[in-house]
């Protein structure tokens, strides 16, 4: 469940990260910096997001109060809310 | 024939795009069915529906990073812009949602699915994401090959 939950953050924060990359130049700036492509610093990003929070949400205790039921709902809201934030950002942008 | 780096390296990225969701749809028919037999299957499809997104992911980011800027300035003075400007700018980054899927998608699937009824419903929300993101991105890659291909036919100086 740990890594499920982190799954649905880790996707959100990816939409969230494009459209801060698109409003705010230096931070596309610097992320281009830091590994010579945007994109790549995005990518690896999410990576340690989503292995990082995976992993401390597996040993948090809190994890275990919330009811299992809820997570594919989390997901299935996290994964359709990205995608139209995603689309419909750069219909617009 | 004359097939260059970019050439192979974009086909196999679409393959294996492709070959993430086959599994993730093999993952998701296996489960249905899910039973003591067929756990270690299930376990073994969903580790290839994450590797094969892995290898897409690679492949992918190498050609977008070494090999799309020419093709992007293309498609931007062709008279389909909305190749990039929608759809490569959608793909680029909702392909780190499919991936994210994927990789969830092994992990997932160490809980026993046969006895868990909440697991089964968690694995087959996920790998039937895998499969319609995965679908979508596909889609968006032939909208991109195509805006290429459109502005090469009927680009500036083109006559059309």
């Amino acid at each position: 469940m740990g890594f499920s939950l982190a799954a649905a953050l880790t996707i959100l924060l990816n939409t969230a990260l494009a459209w801060a990359k698109d409003s705010y130049a230096p931070l596309n700036s610097f992320m281009k910096a830091l590994t010579g492509h945007h994109w790549t610093t995005h990518g690896l990003v999410d990576l340690v997001v989503f292995f990082g929070l995976g992993l401390v949400f597996m040993k948090s205790p809190w994890i275990e109060k919330i009811n299992p039921a809820r997570v594919v709902p989390i997901l299935i809201g996290s994964v359709v809310a990205a995608s139209l934030g995603l689309g419909l950002w750069y219909v617009f942008f | 024939m004359n097939i260059t780096a970019s050439d192979v390296i974009l086909l196999a990225h679409a393959s294996c795009g492709v070959l993430g969701c086959v599994a993730a749809t093999w993952v998701f028919v296996e489960v249905l069915n899910a039973s003591p037999r067929n756990a270690a299957r299930i376990r073994r499809a969903a580790l290839f529906a994450a590797l094969s997104m892995a290898a897409a992911w690679v492949l992918g980011g190498y050609w977008y990073v070494h090999y799309y800027s020419p093709e992007k300035a293309m498609i931007l003075k062709g008279p389909w812009p909305f190749a990039h400007n929608l759809f490569m700018e959608t793909k680029e980054h909702l392909f780190f949602a499919t991936a994210i899927l994927a990789f969830l998608l092994p992990i997932a699937c160490r809980e026993e699915l046969y006895a868990n009824a909440v697991a089964r419903k968690l694995v087959l929300s996920v790998s039937a994401m895998v499969v319609i993101t995965g679908l979508a991105l596909e889609g968006a890659g032939a909208v991109i090959d195509h805006g290429v291909k459109v502005a090469l036919l009927r680009g500036p100086g083109k006559g059309n």
